[in-house]
């Protein structure tokens, strides 16, 4: 029975592992598109505003060298 | 599930040429990939891919705006705020063949009214990729965006914009923007994940 113990251990322990290391590869994954990602269909809206402001000349090419 | 994952890249779209200038000058395209914060997700295949099209009718000059890149700042007294505030001029000079707009503190505060979600995000660099926008408009792939707001210290934001900027002058004539931020962001966490693993202090990324 010990043996028995010691593989569960062992197959419980392995299984622990790797789904640490799934949810660590995911999480990491979500902090970096927190911070940096692509812009598609959900940005749409905000996208076609910007653009919006740059075709009616609300919103002009910065020619500054220095943000004010 | 955060978009942009794995799983919901869009047929079709790795393959499809954003626009007829795939062949990037050799000295300007990295030979290999680096691994530093961020860099991963931003970087670097080389576009000179064979097949991709190369006809004079759809090259462009490499001074013809392929972005446009956008600033909204409310001005937080954050790392993110004074690392921009203190490179701009030299985003600027990097990226002079691609018109940027700062929307100024009242059009920001404004922006994030209406989009509070957002707010402490900031500063956010979005940058709307012409081509893309020529091919599908706003449905589809059309961009990325930098939240330089949620890095915590004066280096992690140095070091994203410092990528960030390296990302737009690599890919001015990219072919497969999306493919390759979308590799670049899995590299990066399985990266992480095994750098764990084997031991190592892992790399902050936002903290």
């Amino acid at each position: 029975m010990p043996e028995r113990w010691s593989d569960y251990l062992t197959i419980f322990m392995s299984a622990l592992a790797v789904g640490y290391m799934f949810y660590e590869i995911d999480r990491r994954q979500r902090k970096l598109r927190e911070i940096f990602d692509v812009l598609d269909a959900e940005d749409a809206a905000v996208t076609a505003r910007l653009e919006d402001m740059v075709a009616s000349g609300e919103l002009q090419p910065y020619t500054g060298a220095t943000l004010a | 599930m955060p978009r942009g994952s794995g799983s919901s890249r869009r047929p079709g779209a790795e393959a499809r040429p954003r626009r007829g200038t795939a062949r990037s000058p050799p000295t300007e395209a990295p030979a290999e990939q680096e691994t530093v914060v961020l860099q991963e997700a931003v970087v670097t295949e080389r576009s000179d891919r064979p097949g991709t099209p190369a006809s004079a009718e759809t090259e462009a000059s490499p001074s013809t705006p392929r972005f446009r890149i956008y600033i909204v700042d409310t001005g937080w007294d954050s790392p993110g705020h004074k690392v921009l505030q203190e490179n701009f001029g030299l985003i600027r000079e990097l990226q002079r063949e691609d018109p940027i707009y700062v929307l100024g503190r009242e059009k920001s505060i404004e922006y994030l009214r209406h989009h509070e979600e957002r707010i402490g995000h900031d500063p956010i660099i979005a940058v709307h990729d012409l081509a893309a926008m020529g091919d599908t408009g706003t449905t589809d792939f059309h961009g990325f965006r930098l939240r330089l707001g949620l890095l915590r210290t004066h280096q992690q934001a140095l070091l994203a914009l410092q990528n960030f900027a390296r990302f737009l002058r690599m890919h001015r004539q990219s072919v497969d923007l999306e493919g390759e931020i979308r590799r670049g962001l899995r590299r990066e966490g399985l990266a992480g994940a095994i750098e764990i693993i084997l031991g190592h202090e892992a790399r902050e990324i936002g903290g």
